[in-house]
């Protein structure tokens, strides 16, 4: 069995408007950056993407996709007059299986779910769009529990990264996330887009500073400053997982692109060591 | 249709799907032993009351059809499919076919914008309905004669503050009962949100959910909270209920904070007719009551229609 090990990593935004419509010329730098993000994840030669999105939300613990192939037909529940979104993906029932073994192991509340039009969410697609468009790299996709702080977000990102490694898998992690989260209550057009105030603007950059300066530990240590101020993400607990699935010490990021959507902060952002 | 339409019943209808689970009804997948009887049972009475109005729809707001702009409302002829609860995947699996009056949807929309609301019209045929909407639907009305209307809850109260978030709903009660009177139609309103919201963080057996030994509500002071506001419906207090309620959403984390039920009343024109609570009880330790104003006696009108 070769070495198993998490090659790659992204930060990646979740809302559709980035790949939906098809023909639209709007946010054209988060656009190619997610084309660039997908190209480079595909070079990087995984086995697997293993992906955690904050747009699965889940109460009870954590949930992991376990069916084997996932098809069906979402609709956005906001954004539904942006299209329709349809899916046929695999995934890798080991892995998934060895994530929920690792994870309860490590005291976390971690189930599988494998029925029939389960609703699969839009941030898992959107990503799954740019980095797995033919959908010929299978997949584990994880859920956002609502409660989760640090510690249980980072055990399930190592949870996955061990999994990994116990099976030989050559995997990209992949974090479905947006930034600052604070968006118009408005209906606003394309072109007045920005991101919703100067502060957000602020801190969103200044976390990707510290990322792209190999300050991934330290970026994660401001979370919970930059979550309250942002008002991100599902607090932006994400990107514990991903520091738990790609050791925050020993890897840089990369900004592949920024802007905003909807008001909020969204970035691609790759991650190596 | 088109003349003097009126509310003629008002419903805190609560949507957890262990309800439906514990029916076992053909649409649901899964099966039961039973469980959460009284609340089901609550909802029998319901389901008669509603046999007898013979009402021409039933409007659900939803908090779980959450919108970030504006306030939705489900605008396609019928709608139809697969509803798999991202929560609770293995209680509720539910084939949903539905008519959707399309008529009062335009109308709500209207009105919404005409009170200074965005609104917005769900027009995609693909749309799956929220399981708030389909287990309050079912609860009411599980031969799913009768058309609905589904609005979303709009995230003001979390996003911006409670009082922004009432002051949206009273708005949108009000448009919804300009609608339903400029529509002539004769309407059922259901506010589907639990009362207490605390709840375990796991389910004491996943391998058997209907275990009523071990159901219990989430602490002695959020039973206290619930008692006390369903004593405020049952006596007519309207005006203590309103004034306590935010309170009662700070202290219990109620489910009551997306809106469902202060549109409800803000629509039936803060009733001060007692309400008749049919049955109160936890699911996952939530407190669950079913409550019902009845305005037909009044001809369908609420007590207070200068809301």
């Amino acid at each position: 069995m070769p070495e198993g090990r998490i090659v790659r990593g992204y930060l990646m935004p979740g809302m559709p408007h980035v790949m939906l419509p098809r023909d639209a010329a709007s946010r054209q730098e988060l656009r190619r950056a997610c084309r660039t993000a997908g190209a480079n994840a595909l070079e990087a030669r995984p086995d697997v993407l293993v992906i955690f999105s904050t747009q699965w939300i889940s109460v009870l613990g954590h949930l992991v996709q376990a069916r084997a192939n996932p098809c069906g037909l979402h609709v956005d529940e906001n954004w539904y007059d942006l299209g329709d979104l349809p899916y046929d993906f695999r995934t890798d029932v080991e892995l998934a299986r060895k994530t929920i073994e690792l994870g309860t192991a490590a005291g976390l509340q971690v189930r599988a779910v494998d029925y029939e039009g389960f609703p699969v969410d839009t941030g898992t697609l959107v990503a799954l769009d740019f980095l797995n468009p033919k959908n010929e790299i299978p997949v584990v996709c994880m859920s956002c529990n609502i409660y989760a702080g640090r510690e249980e977000e980072l055990a399930l990102g190592r949870a996955a990264a061990d999994a990994v490694r116990a099976l030989g898998r050559r995997a990209v992690a992949v974090l479905s996330s947006g930034l600052s989260g604070h968006y118009f209550t408005r209906e606003i057009s394309d072109a007045e887009d920005h991101i919703a105030s100067p502060e957000d603007d602020a801190h969103n950059r200044a976390m990707l500073d510290l990322m792209a300066a190999g300050k991934c530990r330290e970026a994660m240590d401001r979370v919970p400053d930059y979550a309250a101020k942002t008002g991100a993400d599902m607090q932006f607990k994400g990107y514990y997982w991903l520091m738990g699935a790609m050791e925050a010490g020993r890897i840089t990021g990369k900004l592949l692109g920024y802007g905003s959507i909807w008001g909020s902060g969204a970035a691609v952002v790759e991650f190596s060591a | 249709m088109a003349g003097k339409g009126s509310i003629v019943c008002g419903f805190i209808a609560p949507h957890p799907p262990h309800l439906v689970y514990g029916e076992n009804p053909p649409q649901n997948i899964p099966r039961s032993s039973g469980g959460w009887e009284v609340l089901r049972w609550a909802y029998d009475n319901c389901r008669a009351k509603i046999k007898q109005l013979k009402p021409d729809v039933i409007v659900v707001h939803t908090p779980h059809w959450m919108t970030l702009v504006g306030h939705h409302v489900s605008r396609v002829p019928r709608l139809k499919g697969l509803s798999v609860d991202p929560i609770f995947p293995h209680l509720f699996r539910y084939r949903f076919d539905t008519a959707i009056d399309v008529e009062l949807a335009d109308a709500v929309y209207d009105e919404a914008r005409a009170e200074g609301l965005i609104a917005r019209k769900m027009t995609n045929p693909n749309f799956r309905l929220d399981y708030g909407t389909i287990v309050t639907s079912h609860m009411l009305n599980p031969d799913w004669d009768i058309p609905i209307l589904s609005l979303s809850a709009n995230n003001s109260p979390y996003y911006f503050s409670l009082n922004v978030g009432i002051e949206e709903m009273y708005k949108l009660g009000r448009a919804t009962r300009r609608a339903i009177e400029k529509t002539g139609r004769r309407a059922v309103l259901a506010a589907s949100n639990t009362l207490s919201h605390l709840h375990f963080d796991r389910e004491p057996d996943p391998n058997l959910p209907e275990d009523m030994s071990k159901e219990h509500v989430f602490s002695h002071a959020n039973y206290l909270w619930d008692m006390r506001v369903l004593g405020l419906m049952r006596s007519g207090r309207m005006d203590e209920l309103l004034a306590v309620l935010p309170e009662f959403i700070e202290r219990t984390g109620a489910e009551v904070k997306s809106g469902g039920l202060f549109w409800m009343l803000a629509a039936m024109g803060f009733p001060k007719v007692p309400a008749r609570v049919h049955g109160y009880w936890s699911v996952i330790a939530t407190g669950n009551a079913v409550v019902e104003w009845d305005l037909s006696a009044a001809g369908g009108d609420g007590a207070n229609a200068d809301a």
